[in-house]
């Protein structure tokens, strides 16, 4: 008897719970929750060596070969110098990134020695440009279109950091960038489209995808990696290359100098 | 009879669960961490120095120092930051436009703020803010360094090569973030402690009621070093708000600091001395 009696304690316990809840009946809140896991995506993600769709950037006139060269100048002196590296190179640096969604933002950090990125979800509008200090990362804001974050970001330094941008150009106080993150493969990869403009730079919109994959939850991110720049060896190893061009080499067919 | 009252009281325990979940304090419904913070001098210390000299001195054992392979820690427990060695002091004033060179090495890694987290187990002044997530918690300094506080059930990981900021796991008890750290590289903990690999620091964030101030207490304790546990607190206040284009707002600064920038090292520059 008592053993009957406990049973029919467990059954209408059970019974019950779902019911007892109010306003989240058992199955609807499951399909409430599919969308939910759409947009988070926290976790650990890596960039494989084939996660890049770049195209050539379509680049104005402007854009001669003696500002590439200077901009690439910058670029090796930012690495030389363990400079706050910001956008684009955040995003593709070698190392997994941590992609942590809270309430009020989403945060981006790298393992290497930069500013993590915030996304804000908390406010529609960009800071006014009177108290923003342009930075490497910018001044990023988000939303959700159905299961797409929309990501914009202006407010960028024009020198400050890696200014490369793949497929060719460079990030300028003009810049604008939208991003758009959307999970693929239930959950396994993340797509980010990333579309710059700048009318300074680019002729048309400059967009390509890269794609990342997840890594175990378990995984354990290095900490920052230590940046020196008062190592020595470490300069030595990387000033620019003292070799001149080499006079008379010749040219093969079809290679541009 | 028995048996009715058991089950009566299966069927009511359904209705009381939300109510007694709602009791207990869960980051949804307490005051969140997330957000922007400063860290405040509420006795007026006036510097950082002052600042760390109102932490009570920890209670090292005999041969505390030697074992943590440092020459001990110093009051305030080293500022890190934008880092780097000092420079000598002159002892003449520098003539007009020379200016004064006070950090040799400036924006160095080290244990300065631009490596490992290290300048978020002892912030300084620079803005620091969190993320909270349901697995992790990302604490991120404005002049560097991230930790990564997790609440997944993971373990610290063993073997683990020691580390600034060690490896933290971490739990909620009520309003409070309960941090715990092992795997420290040895080194010098504010109020004249020191530390090892073994050493435990557990960091507990709590903010108040309404909203506005957090406060952290550090408790070090390892055996081999401490005589009785190491405990203080730091305080801060919300990030200031700022008018944006008719709304208040807060964000994450960038500390921007070039070591290739001669300026760096510098402090003020002697201006042209008018004698009346």
């Amino acid at each position: 008897m008592k053993r009957l009696c406990a049973c029919l304690v467990g059954v209408a316990t059970l019974v019950a719970m779902p019911m007892a809840i109010p306003g989240e009946p058992a199955a609807p809140k499951r399909q409430e929750e599919e969308p939910a896991r759409r947009r988070d995506i926290s976790g650990f993600w890596e960039l494989n060596f084939d996660g890049r769709n770049v195209p050539r950037a379509n680049l104005l006139p402007t854009v001669t070969r003696a500002k590439i060269d200077a901009r690439a100048k910058a670029d090796a002196y930012a690495i030389r110098w363990c400079n706050l590296l910001g956008l684009p190179f955040v995003m593709d640096p070698g190392r997994p990134l941590d992609i942590r969604q809270g309430s009020s933002a989403v945060i981006i950090v790298g393992e290497n020695a930069s500013a993590p990125r915030y996304l804000y979800t908390n406010r529609t509008k960009h800071i006014s440009d009177e108290i923003f200090d342009p930075s490497t990362n910018g001044d990023s804001i988000a939303h959700w279109e159905a299961d797409t974050l929309i990501v914009d970001t202006v407010g960028f330094h024009g020198e400050h950091g890696i200014t490369a941008i793949p497929g060719g150009g460079f990030r300028t106080d003009k810049s604008r960038l939208v991003e758009r993150y959307r999970l693929l493969k239930d959950g396994a990869l993340l797509s980010v489209t990333f579309t710059w403009t700048d009318p300074t730079v680019y002729r048309t919109p400059h967009t390509y995808e890269f794609r990342y994959h997840r890594l175990p939850s378990t995984y354990e991110p290095r900490q920052w990696l230590p940046c020196d720049p008062w190592d020595e060896d470490r300069g030595k190893f990387l000033e620019p290359p003292a070799v001149a061009k080499p006079a008379g080499r010749p040219i093969s067919k079809g290679v541009t100098p | 009879m028995r048996c009715r009252v058991m089950a009566l009281a299966g069927l009511l325990l359904p209705l009381a669960v939300p109510q007694l979940l709602a009791a207990q304090p869960t980051p949804a419904t307490a005051a969140r961490l997330e957000g922007d913070w400063v860290r405040i001098d509420p006795d007026g210390a006036g510097s950082f120095g002052g600042l760390g000299a109102s932490i009570p001195p920890a209670q090292l054992l005999p041969g505390a120092t030697a074992a943590a392979g440092r020459g001990g820690g110093g009051r305030g427990g080293g500022r890190g930051g934008r880092g780097g060695p000092p420079v000598a002091e002159s002892t003449s004033p520098n003539p007009e436009g020379v200016p004064y060179i006070v950090v040799a090495q400036p924006c160095a890694g080290g244990l300065g703020g631009r490596s490992n987290g290290a300048l978020l187990v002892n912030p300084d002044s620079g803005g620091v803010h969190f993320i909270e997530h349901k697995d992790e918690v990302i604490f991120a300094g404005e002049r560097g360094g991230v930790r990564h506080f997790y609440l997944d059930g993971r373990q610290h990981p063993t073997p683990w090569t020691p580390t600034p900021a060690g490896h933290s796991i971490a739990k909620y008890e009520g309003n409070a973030l309960v941090v715990e750290t092992v795997g420290f590289t040895a080194g010098a903990v504010p109020g004249g402690g020191v530390r090892t690999p073994e050493t435990r620091l557990v960091e507990r964030y709590e903010v108040s009621a309404d909203g506005k101030r957090l406060t952290i207490t550090y408790t070090w304790d390892d055996p081999k070093l401490y005589q009785k546990p190491h405990v203080y607190r730091y305080y801060f206040d919300r990030s200031p708000m700022l008018e944006s284009a008719g709304t208040r707002v807060s964000y994450a600064l960038e500390e921007w600091c070039d070591a290739g920038d001669p300026i760096e090292k510098q402090s003020i520059v002697p201006p042209k001395q008018t004698i009346k």
